[in-house]
C-alpha cells in the first residue's frame, strides 16, 4: 500500500459520493449497490485472484452475512455491531467453507464450494427460526453509530468508508509476508512446501480474512434490501461475483472494484436502452442474455480484464508498443498462461 | 418393503437419466480437461427442441434423432468457437465461461419460449403396470430403460469401436495420439458432439416425466455430485454413480423425510425439512472429497498439478 494507493481508493470514493448526491435518489441507490459489490469481489478477488482458491460459494457467504446482520439488527444491536459480527459469521463459516482446502487442490476444492453453496442455500430455507423460510427475513432499517439509514442515500457513506477500509487493507496486506504467501500457495502449492510456508495454514487464513469481507459486504446488502431471502444468494450470484472479478482483472489491485462497477452498472444500461427501443416486455430475459454473451466474449478476447485493457490503451497513447505478453500491472498479476489442462 | 422397492424402481429411472448427463460431463473432461457448467443447458435446448420437432408432428424416434444432432452440432459450435480460444486461459476462467454458456442459453429459451411450464408431446403410451405391488407408470419404465440402454451402449462404443478407441487415445495422451496420427482436436470436438447429444436426449427424457420447463437447466449441477462420487474420469463409475444417486434421492424423498419431519415436529419448531433430496447428494459429494477424492472408480492422480 503505497501513498499512490490510498490517494485513489480515496479519491475514488469521493468520486463515488459525489456522484451520489449529484445523481439524486436514484444515483445514491447504484453508488450504494456499485460499493457493496466491490467489497464482495475484493473478497473473492483475495480468495481466488491472489490466493488461488477458485470458490462457487460467495453467494451463499453473502446470504450468510445479510442474514447475520439482520438478525443483530432486528434483535436491537446497532447497525455496526451487526455488520461486525456478520464479518465475523461470515470468517467462521468461510472458513468452514475451505476446510476441504487443506486437503483438495484446484478443480476438485471448486466442486467442494459447489457443494457448501447447494448446503447454505438448503439451511437458509429451513433453518426458519433465524431465516423465516423461504419467505425470507425482513430487516429492520438500521442506525449505524445512532444515525438512522433509512435510504440508500444515507446507507452510501457507511458502504464507501467500508469500501476504502476493505481495500487498503486487502493491498497492505499483500506487502506482509502471509500476503505473499497466498502468491506463491497460487503459483504453486510444491513450491510454497520447499520455502517452508505452511499451505493448509496459509488458506486458512485467506479463507477468515475474505469470510470476513464478505459477511461484511453481505449484511450491507441485507440493509440495503431490507429483506434476506434464499432466493437472493443463489449460484447466480456467485456467478455475478466471479464475473466481476475476472472481467476486472483477477489478482490485480482495481480490479474487484472496475468490474463490480460492470457487471452492476451494464444491466441498468440494457434496462434504459431497452425501455428506450420498447421492448419492455422480454427485457428482463434480453439483460440476461446480454450480461451472459458479454462475460463470454470478455472471456474469450480479453481474459486478462479490464484492468489490462486499461492500461494496454494507456500504453499505446503514450507512444509504447507493449510487448506480447504484457501483464496486468498492480502486485502479483496473473498467474502463468502455461496452465496444465 | 413394497414401498421400498417402489421407491428403488423409481430412483433408478431418475438416476438412469443422470448417469446420461453424468457420462457427458466425464467424456468433456477427460478429452478437454473442461469441466462443463452447460451440461444442463444442453438438457434443456434438447427438450426444447425435440419439443418442436414433435409438435411439428415428426413421429417420436425421428424427432428424437433430429434433436440429438441438433445438439451435436450444437456442441461442436460451442467447442470451436468458445472452448477453443480458451485453451490457455486459466481454470476459473474456463468454469465461468461454461456458466456464461449455461446464462446465455436459459435467457435464449425464456426469450422464444417464455417462462411457462409447458406440457410435452405424449411420446409413450398412456397408462402403468403393477407388478409384484409396484405400481409403476409406461413414462418411467420407458424413460429409464432407453437412458440405460443408451449409456450402456454408449460405453461400448467407447470401449469396443475405432472411434472410441482414438477418443480414448486422445484423452489418455494428446502428444501419443498426435504422435500416432490421430487429429486430436477433431476427437475433442467429436466428443463435445456426443456429449451434448447425450444430454439432448437426457433433457428430452426428463421432459416427458415433468414436463418441459426452464428449470431442466438445473438438472446439469446434479452431475457433479454423480461425478464425483464415480470418480472424475470414469464412465463407468458415472454410469454407476448417476443411478446410485437416483436411488438415494427417491429413499430420502419417500423414507427420510418423512421420518425426520416426525422426528423434529416432535421435539423442536422446526416444521419441515424442505427438499432435503436435493442437498443429499452435495453433501455425499463432500464426505466423498474429503474421505476418498478420486472417486468410486476413478484413478489416483488424475488431478493435475
Amino acid at each position: 500500500m503505497s501513498t499512490r494507493h490510498i490517494a485513489i481508493a480515496i479519491g475514488v470514493a469521493v468520486v463515488m459520493a459525489v456522484l451520489a448526491v449529484v445523481l439524486g435518489r436514484y444515483g445514491a441507490y447504484l453508488v450504494n449497490a456499485v460499493a457493496i459489490a466491490a467489497i464482495g469481489a475484493l473478497s473473492l478477488n483475495l480468495l481466488i485472484g491472489y490466493c488461488g482458491q477458485i470458490s462457487f460459494a460467495q453467494g451463499a457467504l453473502l446470504g450468510v452475512g445479510a442474514y447475520t446482520a439482520g438478525n443483530l439488527g432486528n434483535a436491537g444491536l446497532d447497525g455496526a455491531v451487526a455488520i461486525l459480527g456478520a464479518g465475523v459469521l461470515g470468517a467462521l463459516v468461510s472458513a468452514l467453507i475451505g476446510l476441504p482446502a487443506m486437503r483438495l487442490r484446484g478443480l476438485y476444492f471448486a466442486i467442494a464450494t459447489l457443494a457448501a453453496q447447494a448446503i447454505l442455500e438448503y439451511l437458509f430455507k429451513i433453518l426458519d427460526p433465524l431465516t423465516n423460510g423461504v419467505s425470507g427475513l425482513v430487516i429492520k432499517p438500521p442506525s449505524i453509530f445512532g444515525i438512522p439509514m433509512t435510504s440508500d442515500e444515507s446507507l452510501v457513506l457507511p458502504s464507501l468508508v467500508l469500501l476504502v477500509i476493505a481495500w487498503l487493507v486487502v493491498s497492505r496486506l499483500l506487502r506482509t509476508d502471509l500476503g505473499r504467501a497466498f502468491l506463491v500457495v497460487r503459483e504453486s502449492e510444491i513450491v510454497a512446501k520447499g520455502m517452508g510456508i505452511d499451505v493448509g495454514h496459509t488458506k486458512l487464513w485467506a479463507f477468515l480474512i475474505g469470510g470476513f469481507i464478505a459477511g461484511m459486504a453481505g449484511a450491507l446488502i441485507g440493509f440495503a434490501n431490507r429483506l434476506a431471502s434464499p432466493e437472493a444468494f443463489t449460484l447466480d450470484l456467485s456467478a455475478d461475483y466471479i464475473a466481476m472479478i475476472i472481467i476486472g482483472g483477477l489478482g490485480t489491485w482495481p480490479g474487484p472494484i472496475i468490474g463490480a462497477a460492470f457487471v452492476v452498472l451494464l444491466p441498468e444500461v440494457i434496462q434504459r436502452v431497452g425501455e428506450a427501443a420498447g421492448i419492455s416486455d422480454i427485457l428482463s430475459a434480453l439483460r440476461e442474455l446480454a450480461f451472459g454473451l458479454l462475460i463470454i466474449l470478455f472471456l474469450i478476447f480479453e481474459p486478462r480484464g479490464l484492468t489490462a485493457l486499461l492500461s494496454r490503451i494507456k500504453l499505446r497513447r503514450i507512444g509504447v508498443v507493449p510487448p506480447a505478453g504484457l501483464r496486468a500491472t498492480g502486485e502479483g498479476s496473473q498467474s502463468p498462461e502455461g496452465r496444465s489442462r | 418393503m413394497i414401498l421400498v422397492l417402489q421407491l428403488a424402481v423409481a430412483g433408478l429411472a431418475t438416476g438412469s437419466v443422470y448417469a446420461l448427463i453424468a457420462i457427458g460431463v466425464v467424456l468433456i473432461y477427460k478429452c478437454s480437461g473442461v469441466v462443463n457448467f452447460a451440461q444442463g443447458a444442453y438438457a434443456m435446448v434438447g427438450a426444447y427442441v425435440s419439443y418442436v420437432l414433435l409438435s411439428a408432428g415428426l413421429p417420436p424416434i425421428l424427432g428424437v434423432i433430429f434433436s440429438m444432432a441438433v445438439l451435436a452440432a450444437l456442441g461442436t459450435l460451442t467447442e470451436r468457437l468458445v472452448l477453443r480460444p480458451m485453451l490457455k486461459a486459466q481454470l476459473v476462467a474456463v468454469m465461468m465461461v461454461t456458466l456464461g454458456l449455461l446464462i446465455v442459453s436459459r435467457a435464449a429459451c425464456l426469450i422464444i419460449w417464455g417462462p411457462d411450464q409447458i406440457a410435452f408431446p405424449k411420446v409413450f403410451p398412456e397408462g402403468s403396470i403393477s407388478a409384484a405391488g409396484i405400481f409403476i407408470t409406461y413414462n418411467y419404465i420407458a424413460a429409464g430403460i432407453l437412458a440405460l440402454v443408451l449409456s450402456l451402449g454408449f460405453l461400448a462404443f467407447y470401449q469396443f469401436t475405432p472411434i472410441g478407441l482414438q477418443q480414448r487415445c486422445a484423452a489418455d495422451n494428446t502428444r501419443a495420439a498426435l504422435a500416432i496420427g490421430i487429429h486430436v482436436s477433431n476427437q475433442v470436438s467429436l466428443a463435445w458432439a456426443m456429449s451434448a447429444a447425450l444430454a439432448g436426449l437426457a433433457g428430452t427424457l426428463l421432459a416427458t416425466l415433468n414436463g418441459l420447463s426452464l428449470d431442466l437447466a438445473g438438472i446439469g449441477m446434479i452431475a457433479f455430485p454423480v461425478i464425483v462420487v464415480g470418480g472424475l474420469s470414469s464412465l463407468v463409475g458415472a454410469l454407476i454413480a448417476g443411478l446410485l444417486l437416483g436411488v438415494l434421492q427417491s429413499f430420502t424423498d419417500g423414507l427420510l423425510t418423512p421420518a425426520l419431519e416426525d422426528f423434529l415436529r416432535a421435539h423442536t419448531s422446526i416444521y419441515s425439512v424442505g427438499a432435503l433430496q436435493q442437498v443429499v447428494p452435495y453433501a455425499l459429494l463432500v464426505a466423498m472429497l474429503l474421505l476418498r477424492p478420486q472417486g468410486l472408480f476413478g484413478r489416483r492422480g488424475t488431478e493435475r498439478v
